[in-house]
């Protein structure tokens, strides 16, 4: 009973230390609480069947979050133990035991917990309203007022209860080992000198090269493979990018402030060698932290950006590779088509009239000439075999789509989708077809690719009879777009048995535009949803982590400040030396992303050029100054919060 | 002689409507320039809130401070701060030396504050460092010297300015007996020397033995007052203890 209102008056009593932590725990829960919500929302998944991979996704994206936010409470928690050390390390020479202590540390953060919960579920009702709203607006379905669900409001307790349980172990364990005297006396830290501030210059240099090669690399890689990324390469980037950010903040900490503090004439300038032995202490320690933090914030501005990317691109890229209603490549090498192109028409006529269809072939000479003449030729590319279409198929394709035909003057043209064929130099590469030599005669329209490679060529209809058929294809409008796609989807699918393997999944041969339009829309919504919700964790978690560093360390500062003061330091001064202070070490994190996210997104600007769609560039440009200001905004609240907190608690008494 | 201090009918009341204690209690006293001041009595007697208000850092109630012939009674917060940081130097019992920056960086932390150029600020550092004995500490950071050399430290930090007068809060409150015949050496350099003005609040009989001149504060009030004169320490010492009991407060003859 003694104990229990011990942590009530102490909850009370330490409210202003607690507060960032609070709000970031009841922010926390919300957002958890949201996103449970949705995951179980009924109506929502019952819109369309693809919905499951919505909700293993999200799952994937909960359990995620969780243990990261999960790391970063238990984080807050211990360092919230470790600020308090003196006071419990009085208990303990009163005469109170370690299991007291616990019990009161775990009381009050229960008294915490329960009222981050409530608050937190409060703001999760109407954020879930408020993610609902984004999440319909991106699939086009109407929106109505969300339902709340019992499953996922018990899911969110266990959650923040589990979260907090691993907290309290993580103090448990902390209590159990420290002794009284580092309890008392431990926190009196002491100021080490960084040896060699040059030696960490250089790493600092360093690292920010390799930041910027990576990154330059990384470009690289994503524009050369555009549609066929090597995986493990971009893996090796983003590690490497991960390591030189840790080690260019390492370095940063351990040398600019160092080196500063050589220059006498900008020490002697009023409160200088005071903020530059604050921050190099405050950096030094939190060097690694800072680092960490900085590759998420870092991520998060690249996860939002390539979500914009995504959704900005999506429906003209839909429109490049699916121009006509319904399309179709039956590959050869694959023998008999489960469905073939009549019995398809005939499903196709049940649910809806076809307005015209053209069939075509895709030929082949089972060579790679052209291929040669590419990058996609070299080791670690699939070896592709030229493919070749009928001069007057392919004007029949154009003529559909209302496009100038082409003439072919006796050579031959390449066709693609993707912007950098036309960056290989065709000129010498002469076909030798039906012992007639036929030249390059330059680009052609982008169409879609029908084929399995990344171009073809057109050539006269008499030199394409001669070659073996690689595929058959079919294009086809229909007269009204208003059947039920996914019906007609699952009439046009088979089950595709996996090789050697006793799994299978449906699959169909034949591309159904609506059908495309209505995956990709889910599919956008899950990666703009996820990549948005995980940089706003990630951003509100690094600044919580910012403002609890800032704010622990106040005792310290408040005795420094005063010093200062008695010295004869001004209010106006004292507070200009706190802001550089809190300033710069909050900026430190944030501020190589926000530098970086001008080429990052340049960089991704031209990549949406390269593939072509240089109508939406300016749109991406928008979104993506929208997003960076958005970010600076946030930030800044966050660190006006906390300077104003630390305002009021060290300069209190010397206003 | 030149005043630096006066203190005029000084009153300081703390707390408000039924609760209010009066700790100094209409007090006048005048420093001259190179005393050196003791002000002793019992705890709660308003020695350290009179230093307090002297040093700028409380507000009186009522009366006047006159410092080098400023008065700082009504004088506004921000120019409270330069005359502090121009007139006034600063010891106190816990040392107070900033444990971020090294002995030389605190010593002339009170010149940068004066925006005094970086050459004049070393040949300062130079002038005093040596004058104290600390010229091989400069490099070190405070938990690095002993109680000792960190109270010179922060002697060195309060003359550097050539500061009108010197106040001091109990200085040999955390050093031990050798330690602190040792400060009051330096104090008694300081005042010789240096022509530093001291005034020091202390209650402790040996160390006031080593001013000039000491005040005896109860209930807020001067109570008594002792001249050193031609008197020898020791002499200064026992006239101190004695009127020390006659004040009837146990305040810790030694």
């Amino acid at each position: 009973m003694v104990l229990t209102k011990l942590a009530a008056r102490n909850v009370k009593r330490q409210i202003g230390n607690y507060l960032i932590y609070f709000i970031t725990v009841s922010l926390t829960v919300a957002l958890l609480y949201a996103f449970c919500n949705m995951l179980y929302n009924e109506e929502f998944q019952r819109y369309a069947r693809v919905m499951v991979e919505l909700r293993s996704s999200l799952r994937g994206i909960l359990i995620f979050v969780s243990l990261f936010v999960a790391f970063i409470l238990g984080y807050a928690t211990s360092h919230m133990l470790k600020l308090r050390k003196r006071e419990f390390g009085t208990y303990l020479t009163l005469g109170m035991t370690r299991k007291n202590i616990l019990t009161v540390f775990i009381l009050e953060t229960v008294i915490m917990c329960a009222a981050a919960l409530a608050l937190g579920i409060v703001a999760g009702l109407f954020l879930y309203q408020g993610i609902m709203v984004m999440a319909t607006h991106l699939m086009n379905i109407e929106f109505a007022f969300a339902a709340y669900s019992f499953q996922g409001l018990i899911s969110t307790v266990v959650l923040v209860c589990g979260i907090f349980v691993l907290a309290s172990v993580i103090s448990a364990v902390y209590l159990k080992r420290v002794s009284i005297y580092d309890l008392i006396h431990g926190d009196k830290k002491v100021a080490k000198v960084v040896r060699f501030p040059v030696f960490w210059l250089l790493v600092m240099l360093i690292s920010f090269c390799v930041i910027l090669a990576s990154g330059y690399r990384l470009y690289f890689e994503l524009n050369r493979s555009i549609g066929n990324t090597n995986g493990v390469i971009l893996l090796y980037l983003i590690l490497a990018l991960g390591v030189a950010v840790l080690l260019f903040h390492i370095g940063l900490a351990r040398s600019v402030t160092n080196l500063m503090l050589k220059s006498r004439r900008l020490c002697a300038k009023e409160t200088n060698t005071f903020i530059f032995r604050q921050l190099s202490g405050k950096l030094g320690s939190n060097s690694i932290m800072a680092g960490i933090l900085s590759f998420l914030i870092f991520f998060a501005i690249i996860g939002s950006n390539m979500s914009f990317w995504v959704k900005v691109s999506q429906m003209p890229a839909i429109n490049q590779y699916y121009p006509f209603d319904i399309s179709a490549r039956l590959d050869k090498e694959n023998g008999d088509p489960a469905i073939n192109i009549d019995d398809a028409k005939k499903v196709i006529r049940d649910f809806t009239d076809i307005e015209f269809s053209l069939p075509y072939n895709i030929y082949t000479t089972g060579k790679s000439d052209l291929y040669s003449m590419t990058d996609w030729s070299t080791y670690g590319y699939k070896e592709f075999k030229d493919s070749f279409i009928r001069e007057s198929d392919y004007n029949k394709l154009l003529a559909a789509l209302g496009k100038k035909e082409v003439a072919l003057n006796g050579g031959y043209r390449i066709v693609s989708n993707l912007p950098q064929v036309s960056q290989y130099d065709f000129s010498n590469a002469d076909l030798k077809l039906g012992g007639r030599i036929y030249q390059f005669e330059g680009f052609s329209e982008k169409m879609p690719l029908t084929v399995d490679g990344y171009f073809f060529a057109v050539v006269p209809d008499q030199v394409a009879e001669g070659m073996s058929i690689q595929s058959e294809c079919i294009a086809m409008n229909v007269v009204d777009n208003g059947f039920d796609v996914e019906e007609l989807w699952s009439a046009l699918s088979y089950d595709h048995v996996i090789k050697n393997g006793p799994h299978s999944y449906k699959d169909s041969d034949f591309n159904i535009r609506e059908y495309i339009i209505l995956k990709n829309k889910v599919d956008s919504a899950i990666f703009i949803i996820s990549m948005l919700y995980i940089s706003i964790v990630f951003v509100f978690m690094a600044m919580a982590i910012l403002a609890l560093k800032t704010l622990s360390e106040l005792s310290d500062d408040r005795q420094r400040y005063s010093i200062l003061y008695r010295l004869g330091t001004g209010y106006r001064e004292l507070s200009k030396t706190l802001f550089r202070q809190i300033f710069s070490f909050f900026f430190l994190p944030f501020a190589l992303p926000i530098i970086l996210s001008i080429p990052i997104t340049i960089g991704c600007a031209q990549l949406i050029k390269l593939s072509g769609y240089d109508e939406i560039v300016g749109l991406f440009y928008t979104s993506s100054i929208m997003l960076s200001l958005t970010l600076i905004a946030i930030y800044l609240l966050y660190f006006a919060a906390t300077y104003l907190i630390a305002r009021r608690n060290v300069l209190h008494e010397m206003s | 002689m030149h005043k630096i201090l006066e203190v005029e009918n000084v009153t300081k009341y703390y707390g408000s409507g039924s609760v209010i204690t009066k700790a100094l209690d209409g007090i006048s006293l005048t420093v001259n320039e190179g005393d050196f001041t003791a002000i002793m009595g019992a705890s709660g007697s308003g020695k350290s809130t009179l230093l307090n208000v002297i040093a700028t850092i409380d507000r009186v109630s009522a009366g006047m401070i006159l410092v080098d012939g400023k008065n700082i009674s009504d004088m506004r917060e921000n120019r409270l701060s330069a005359f502090r940081r121009d007139k006034l130097g600063f010891i106190f019992q816990d040392y107070n030396l900033l444990d971020t920056l090294t002995i030389g960086e605190n010593i002339t932390l009170p010149l940068n504050l004066k925006r005094i150029d970086a050459a004049h600020t070393e040949k300062e550092l130079l002038r005093v460092s040596k004058a104290l004995g600390v010229e091989d500490q400069l490099k070190k950071f405070p938990y690095e010297l002993s109680g000792g050399q960190r109270q010179r430290a922060a002697c060195a930090r309060a003359i550097i300015t050539n500061p009108a007068l010197i106040l001091a809060d109990e200085p040999t409150g955390a050093l031990d007996s050798a330690n602190s015949k040792n400060l009051m050496k330096t104090f008694e350099l300081m005042n010789q020397s240096l022509n530093s003005t001291i005034l020091m609040v202390t209650h402790d009989a040996v160390i006031g033995s080593y001013a000039h001149r000491v005040l005896f504060l109860k209930d807020g009030k001067i109570w008594n007052e002792l001249n050193k004169g031609d008197r020898s320490q020791l002499d200064m010492y026992h006239e101190i203890l004695t009127v020390m009991a006659a004040l009837g407060g146990d305040v810790g003859a030694h």
